[in-house]
């Protein structure tokens, strides 16, 4: 039950991009087509989960034993870029169909906090394994929900006429400020629904 | 060729201009103005008329400001300026009913190019706004019976005492602490009944919201579902701010779709959220979704590819 | 003397790292809620920018190029680390409410950004002095966000109360605050532009992204579909 708990929370509540601020430069940048939207919420779960089962272990299995938590930033970035980097060379060798579709967006998932900031929250919040997995998983939910939620509200944004200087990215910043509005109904949720 | 002049649009006018409809549905709101009055007493029509008075004000200074035609006579402003007034209890301080006004016609609809261009309805967006920045005013309501008396968070919604015969009256009339314009139901559906007849709403959103309400609810477990139909503002929003042209489906299906979503939203943050209330988040994550609808249920012209 | 100075200065408006280049959005929007905690910010991004410049700099012509970006990461990453030990140790509530945002510092598309594109190609003075206004331009930013954030929003000013308990809009220092703030600022940005003739289009998208992805020409079909 805490599983689900934790993914409504990740997904809705504790929402990356609208609720931490995680993530925003691909989400502003990626969400104006949808298949563009789900490209990148695909391959931003894909190295989420994977990532936060990596670090996980690697935390738990290496680094703990030799006390090397302090290091859990430089550690965690380097395996987020080597896992980016062995997934892309994989996609390209193994799965072209799967690399036309996720593979242009791998890179810039290195550089987006989100991924990062996964790995690192679930080390600050004692997951074990399946937790960890399910988190990454959820996170990678939630940025896809908001990218597509915003994609929709981007569509409507075509027929806005903003004054002049807004025009372009101010006025999609306002459109995120009150999607992110909606989310703040969430609160609370996680808990009794899933106790 | 050059002589022939093509005149301002539009060329075909109807007799339903938009403040044919507006001035429907500021009819349709009267109703539940009275029974405020009377729930509430005088600072009810107060806090309204202000309110009413910045919205258009806010639009006039926009408009005025960046050199575009003034719409105000349309009269969506007053009724934005209304539903927020609706949407506090008698107790809310002016100044910020006010910031609550401004935010919702200058940011929510103005900024994004005026009537048509907003996404969401602003009037909700101004209840968000006070909400979350006037937690405590917004949530102190102040009980009719005496006028003086202020019950934070007691309205039947957040308190779910048993509820009997007695109280199905009580909510029904409106005879209890709550916000201005969602207490007296009796009122609201006199004025709904006005809109339908008038056919400026359509049944569909409200029937499928008001109905999937009460399926989830009884389905979520929440303690009377019946009940639950009374309050927190679930008629309000229903028959006026789910119903907004510009932020709900085109299509019937659509609709369809958009009242059953609203449904569910508000009983699920009702019965598992935080807020006593889910009928103002529902019916924003709705307006976000507007454009998915719309996008399923219309239909292609005739000859047309898409 | 004169050209060090422009480069220098060069990050405090003209080019200036978030409004302009619009790199770092998420920590700017997320830490501009008070005034204390977005200078505490803004001082350890500079630190870890200038210092990761000079090393880059130093190292530029020893770093293979294939793997220059998993180098950046690491040099920057070290002095990352540093300075969460250093914050932790001796600004224990700084740390705290900066939260994840202080190790996120490591992929920060500022400090990658410039150094792909100024510290991997100029020397240790300049790349110093480039890192430092960087530096400065984005903690203005983030200072002035968050006074307009703090102030609106909470009704204080590095903690101290200006305006009365009660007559904040709570909603500015919060999430939508801080997009719609961000929003103002650059629309103001343009109109000042446009004002002087000067043409600024601000847009989020591949060309303000340091990681020069390996295929850029399938970004661009894409973005061109």
């Amino acid at each position: 039950m805490k599983l689900l708990g934790i993914m409504f929370t990740m997904i809705f509540t504790d929402n990356y991009v609208l609720v931490k601020f995680l993530g925003i430069c691909p989400f502003l940048g990626v969400s104006k087509k949808f298949d563009s939207c789900l490209g990148m919420t695909g391959a931003v779960t894909f190295v989420m989960t994977l990532a936060s089962a990596a670090t996980w272990a690697i935390y738990t299995y290496i680094m703990v034993p030799l006390e090397l938590e302090y290091l859990s930033t430089i550690i965690f970035i380097l395996v987020i870029a080597a896992l980016v980097q062995f997934v892309e060379i994989v996609l390209k060798k193994y799965m072209k169909g799967l690399y036309n579709a996720l593979g242009i967006y791998l890179p810039l998932i290195t550089t987006n906090c989100a991924v990062l900031a996964v790995t690192l929250l679930n080390v600050d919040n004692n997951y074990n394994f399946l937790e960890s997995l399910v988190d990454g998983f959820a996170a990678g939910i939630g940025f896809g929900v908001a990218l597509i939620l915003f994609c929709g509200v981007r569509k409507a944004l075509e027929h806005a006429k903003p004054p002049k200087a807004f025009e372009g990215l101010p006025i999609t910043l306002v459109a995120a400020a009150l999607t992110s509005m909606t989310f703040m109904g969430f609160t609370g949720m996680a808990e009794k629904l899933f106790g | 060729m050059s002589n022939l002049i093509v005149g301002v649009s539009p060329h075909i006018r109807s007799k339903n201009s938009t403040q044919r409809i507006m001035l429907d549905v500021i009819i349709a709101l009267c109703p539940a103005l009275i029974a405020s009055v009377v729930i509430y007493g005088f600072r009810a029509l107060l806090l309204t008329v202000i309110s009413a008075a910045v919205c258009v004000c806010s639009e006039w200074v926009w408009e005025k400001g960046f050199k575009k035609p003034v719409t105000i006579l349309d009269l969506s402003a007053v009724v934005t300026g209304i539903l927020i007034a609706y949407n506090v209890p008698v107790g809310m301080p002016i100044w910020q009913l006010i910031v609550a006004d401004v935010f919702a016609i200058i940011v929510v609809k103005m900024l994004f190019g005026g009537l048509g261009c907003n996404f969401m309805n602003p009037a909700l967006g101004g209840r968000i706004l006070m909400m979350f920045s006037f937690t405590s005013s917004i949530t102190t309501y102040t009980y009719p019976a005496n006028g003086i008396d202020a019950l934070s968070s007691a309205t039947p919604l957040a308190v779910q005492p048993e509820l009997g015969w007695n109280s199905f009256m009580t909510l029904f009339l409106g005879n209890h602490g709550g916000v201005l314009g969602e207490t007296c139901i009796l009122a609201l559906l006199i004025g709904a009944a006005y809109l339908l007849i008038r056919r400026v709403i359509k049944p569909w959103i409200p029937l499928c919201y008001l109905g999937t309400l009460l399926v989830c609810s009884w389905a979520f477990g929440a303690e009377n579902p019946v009940l639950s139909l009374f309050m927190g503002g679930a008629v309000l929003g229903a028959f006026f701010m789910a119903t907004d042209y510009v932020t709900s489906p085109v299509t019937n299906k659509g609709k369809i779709i958009f009242g059953v979503g609203c449904g569910l939203i508000t009983a699920a943050i009702r019965v598992f959220g935080n807020y006593a209330e889910g009928v103002t988040f529902s019916i924003i994550i709705m307006n976000l979704l507007v454009p998915y609808i719309d996008d399923l249920t219309l239909t292609k012209p005739m000859g047309g590819t898409k | 003397m004169r050209e060090k100075w422009k480069i220098f200065t060069n990050g405090f408006f003209k080019d200036n790292p978030v409004l302009i280049q619009l790199l770092g959005c998420c920590s700017v929007l997320a830490l501009s809620v008070t005034v204390q905690g977005s200078l505490g910010m803004g001082v350890a991004l500079t630190f870890v920018l200038a210092c990761s410049n000079v090393v880059i700099s130093l190292l530029r012509k020893v770093i293979p190029d294939k793997v220059r970006i998993p180098c950046f990461i690491v040099v920057i990453a070290t002095f990352v680390t540093l300075v969460e030990m250093i914050v932790e140790a001796f600004l224990p509530d700084l740390y705290t409410s900066m939260g994840v945002f202080l190790a996120l510092i490591v992929v920060n598309c500022i400090v990658l950004g410039r150094a792909e594109m100024f510290a991997s190609k100029n020397g240790v003075l300049d790349s110093l002095l480039d890192g430092l206004g960087m530096g400065v331009g984005y903690t203005i930013v983030i200072v002035a966000m968050a006074a307009v954030r703090e102030l609106i929003g909470s009704g204080t000013f590095w903690g101290l109360r200006i305006i009365p308990e009660g007559y904040q809009i709570g909603i500015v220092a919060q999430t939508p605050g801080g997009f719609l703030v961000f929003g103002i600022a650059i629309a103001v940005l343009v109109k000042i532009n446009n004002r002087r003739g000067k043409e600024y289009k601000p847009e989020i998208g591949c060309e303000g992204c340091p990681l020069q992805c390996a295929d850029k020409s399938e970004c661009q079909k894409e973005e061109a579909k």
